[in-house]
């Protein structure tokens, strides 16, 4: 059995685990990265960047099959045609090459990475199942990074037909028939791009609306494109657990029971931080409900122990875990750092996207605030006039007394792009002067954000 | 009738001006010429250039990346009217959306020609070639450009075609030559040749779009080269003979030399634009120009005479129209007593090829001449995961800091999406935002931007991807 000793130990190889350990890298940091399978975690192997390519995808398909009929380009193709096998070897294609690339930039930066289940024995050792035996790593810091794993529902218990996003993204054959068990944002996402692919999708939501995170006027778009799309959506509804036959789902939706007919059933109900399987209970550490506490250095309850990322609470974002690794680095190589981003954008890759960044107009009456809020619709940007794409807005919220702004949300094709300006105005403490005030384009989205801007202090020019 | 503003021309510079001096109480009347409002942009530049631009993207874009995401499509057949019509429904769209607007400012608008008859009075001839007299306190010139014509070519906007010619032909070229590797030129270039023609771009200048950042231009070229457009540069156009069924330019090194004919069935000119002042009654009236022909304006946008401005194209600077909309509000909210300004530092560029090139601030070439000690930081979309799965890696951030203050001080981005990415950079640089300022911003995973936020950490040599 070996023994290695090291100045940093890093457990989890996600966005938050990786860049953690590029960083201490950088800062000349003696640096060990554990990891049971592929480095890249939750987002790059099954979540962020796959669904993302599949996403992609579909949409080019669903593009293809209206070009004839509904979309206005003067293009004509006949019938397109899917290989689904393709379209996913594709996709583990580019997971595979982003693997090989973290993996590089890893080795590069001098990490250590070490392949196998990690278990910490007490808050600075570790012990891990390697290929080739048992290693135990002493380390003078550690970095907790293990993330979150989907959360079953104890009536649909994963396995067969009842599968998890993981399972979503790499399914043999388009699935005809489909249940979606939860209108967040993943089984939006993956719901949207199976439907574009061919598939009769029922979504079932518990709440009274689709992405109940999201306020009404923001997912109204969202909604307006499901039911294009086909796609049924059942709130208020509960999933109670499979058909005698296996064949549907059960729900319970307005006082009476109904079977939704489904080859594939994804329930897609939220995420859990993973705290189990890998030591937590050796090390006792101060817990915030199901998560483990941390303070703005993201500093656990024991000393040089530190968390990152989904296990450490909301809001589960890759952004945010890779913020709080490069963070964690640099303040272990020395520098004062706390966790202070104003700023985390929210972004859910539907159709159309949406991006919150800050406070929505009702958190922050609810924080107290007195605010003053201006919407500019896509309609009245010529930029969207000639992408086809006129729906949505975006949305700014203001202090009334100085006009310091408060949030910025945004629904329509391609606004996920957006969020970065969004994002900085926020953090540069911007008012709506500051952004009315900044020369944007012409024509691109981005002038939405200017024209909200001047729409809230009730000056705008396009409307 | 008497107004407190008259402006010249409702393309965007002046229709905003319109729009923001009727909301700061000023009677507001306009004087447009065309048909319709909105001028060059809305009419026969921007606005029906991405629309053409972006339909002809799709239209490649099935033939092309398709097939790796497993997607079998037959080879799209071009409907050139229905695409003609979208674009058209594009700009119809855009030009009723400026009509209305000025109806809800309770703006008037004349139509006809415009002419200062002498300050503080302007006349309207119309159609009719009926005049009538308006008295106004302020007048704003905003008449905006023409098109540049060159010694030895007659543009007939049939086969010899302007910008506007190259918007409306009725079937795809089967060879066109784009004089003039500017913005205009390779917009339409790129248009047609996704559409089928074989484009071939003759410059004067060594190098193509001038005034970009030379590393940019450099690499833009070889994406362009390798998507079939060939280049011609140090090279003139001096004649386009069209008395053959083909049309047979002549093209000349610049330095001088052996001629070569090049034959084409379509020849662009697209060598620039000059300031429209024709017609105007501006020496009459006293208005003194520069020696480029632009109308001369003080930094108030105010001409020698008193009560009389100008605004975007038909004055000095970049022909942009987000830099005529905001001289337009900036001269509208000087003339009703408040103090506009336009921050000249800080215009974003945006050419809307594939990839797209966009801009703001200074270029390293701008930043060597002044002497001023930098930082660059660069970084790949080859290495974004968002690019990978858009199957769109070409190009690069570049983020140009101040060497000892990390101030930034240019950003340059060529790839996928940039011009609505380069809005992040020009809110940064009104704030004077440092490098570390985008680079400790949290950036949404996984888009593109990230990108930018990872230049931004190049700068210091600690790019997390890279």
């Amino acid at each position: 059995m070996g023994e290695i000793s090291t100045k940093v130990l890093v457990l989890g190889g996600g966005p938050g685990g990786y860049v953690a350990a590029i960083r201490a890298g950088q800062c000349h940091l003696d640096t060990v990265l554990v990891e049971g399978t592929r480095v890249g975690g939750t987002c790059l192997n099954v979540g962020c960047i796959p669904s993302k390519a599949l996403i992609h995808a579909a949409e080019a398909y669903d593009h293809a099959r209206r070009q004839e009929k509904t979309l206005p380009f003067g293009l004509k193709v006949q019938k397109p045609s899917i290989d689904f096998a393709k379209t996913i070897a594709w996709k583990d294609g580019i997971v595979a090459r982003l693997n090989t690339g973290v993996a590089g930039l890893l080795k590069r930066n001098h990490v250590n990475i070490l392949r196998g289940h990690g278990v910490m024995l007490d808050g600075k050792t570790c012990r891990v199942e390697t290929d080739t035996g048992p290693e135990t790593i002493r380390a003078e810091h550690v970095i907790l990074a293990t993330g979150s794993v989907p959360t079953p529902l104890p009536s649909l218990p994963f396995g067969s037909n009842v599968i998890s996003s993981t399972e979503a993204l790499s399914l043999a054959k388009v699935p005809e028939t489909l249940a979606v068990v939860g209108a967040g944002y993943i089984g939006l996402e993956l719901g949207t791009a199976f439907a574009k692919l061919g598939a009769k999708v029922t979504v079932v939501e518990a709440t009274d609306r689709i992405l109940p995170l999201y306020d009404a006027e923001l997912t109204r778009p969202v909604a307006r494109h499901l039911a294009t799309l086909g796609v049924e959506v059942l709130t208020k509804a509960k999933a109670v657990g499979k058909s005698k036959k296996g064949d549907a789902l059960v729900v319970e939706v307005g006082g009476g029971k109904r079977e939704i007919y489904a080859q594939t059933i994804l329930v897609a109900v939220g995420r859990k931080p993973l705290t189990e399987g890998w030591g937590l209970e050796q090390i006792d550490l101060t817990m915030s409900g199901p998560f483990i506490a941390i303070d703005e250095r993201c500093a656990t309850s024991m000393r040089n122990v530190w968390a990152i990322g989904d296990v450490t609470g909301e809001p589960m974002l890759a952004h945010r875990a890779m913020a709080q690794g490069e963070m964690v680095a640099d303040i272990i190589a020395g520098e004062r750092r706390v966790f202070d981003k104003v700023a985390i954008p929210a972004v859910c890759f539907t159709d159309p996207e949406i991006v919150s960044v800050g406070l929505t107009p009702a958190a922050a009456r609810a924080a107290g605030h007195q605010i003053q809020t201006g919407v500019f619709p896509f309609q009245a940007s010529g930029r969207a006039m000639t992408l086809a794409a006129e729906d949505g807005f975006v949305r700014v919220t203001a202090r009334a007394d100085n006009h310091l702004i408060l949030g910025i949300q945004a629904v329509g094709a391609g606004v996920s792009e957006l969020s970065a300006a969004f994002g900085l105005a926020l953090e540069m403490g911007a008012r709506l002067e500051d952004i009315g005030g900044t020369i944007h384009a012409h024509p691109t989205l981005g002038e939405a954000f200017q024209e909200a801007s001047f729409k809230t202090l009730g000056e705008a020019l396009h409307i | 009738m008497s107004y407190d503003l008259i402006v010249i021309g409702t393309g965007p510079g002046g229709y905003v001006c319109a729009i923001r001096a009727a909301q700061l109480g000023l009677k507001t009347a306009v004087v447009e010429k065309r048909a319709t409002h909105g001028g060059t942009c809305l009419n026969v530049g921007c606005i029906p250039s991405k629309a053409l631009l972006h339909a002809s993207e799709l239209f490649e874009e099935s033939g092309k990346s398709f097939a790796k995401m497993g997607i079998g499509v037959s080879t799209p057949k071009l409907d050139l009217a229905a695409m003609q019509a979208f674009k058209d429904t594009g700009v119809d769209g855009n030009v009723k959306g400026v009509e209305f607007l000025l109806k809800k400012n309770k703006i008037d608008a004349f139509r006809g020609t415009g002419r200062i008859f002498e300050p503080g009075k302007v006349e309207v001839k119309g159609e009719d070639g009926k005049t009538q007299t308006l008295e106004t306190k302020n007048i704003v010139i905003a008449t905006g450009s023409d098109v540049a014509k060159l010694r030895g070519i007659t543009i007939d906007e049939k086969r010899v075609v302007s910008s506007t010619g190259a918007l409306a032909l009725d079937k795809v070229p089967g060879q066109l030559l784009v004089v003039g590797a500017g913005i205009i030129g390779l917009e339409l270039g790129s248009v047609w040749r996704r559409l089928g023609a074989k484009v071939t771009v003759v410059e004067f200048l060594d190098r193509i779009v001038p005034g970009i950042d030379t590393d940019v231009a450099k690499n833009f070229q070889r994406l362009l080269q390798r998507q079939g457009i060939a280049f011609k540069l140090s090279s003139k156009v001096t004649g386009v003979d069209a008395s053959g069924d083909k049309l047979k330019a002549t093209i000349e090194p610049a330095a001088g030399g052996a001629a070569e004919t090049i034959e084409a069935d379509i020849v662009l000119v697209a060598v620039g634009r000059v300031p429209y002042t024709e017609g105007l009654g501006l020496k009459e009236a006293g208005v003194a120009m520069d020696d480029r022909g632009h109308v001369a304006v003080d930094a108030h946008l105010q001409t020698n005479v008193k009560g009389i401005y100008a605004i975007g194209d038909v004055i000095a600077g970049p022909m942009l129209a987000h830099k005529a909309e905001d001289e337009g509000v900036a001269a509208a909210e000087t003339i009703a007593g408040k103090s506009g300004h336009v921050n000249y530092d800080v215009i974003p560029n945006v050419v809307y090829t594939y990839p797209e090139v966009a801009s703001v601030g200074k270029t390293e070439e701008e930043l060597k001449q002044a002497g001023v000690a930098y930082n660059v930081g660069k970084f790949p979309f080859t290495a974004n995961g968002r690019a990978k799965v858009n199957m769109t890696t070409d190009g690069f951030v570049k983020i140009l800091a101040d060497a000892k203050t990390d101030r930034v001080l240019g950003v340059h981005i060529l790839g996928p999406d940039a011009g609505n990415m380069i809005a992040e950079a020009a809110v940064a640089m009104e704030f004077g935002a440092s490098s570390e300022d985008i680079a400790r911003t949290c950036h949404a995973h996984p888009t593109l931007t990230e990108a930018v936020k990872e230049a931004a950490l190049a700068v210091e040599k600690r790019a997390i991807h890279m």
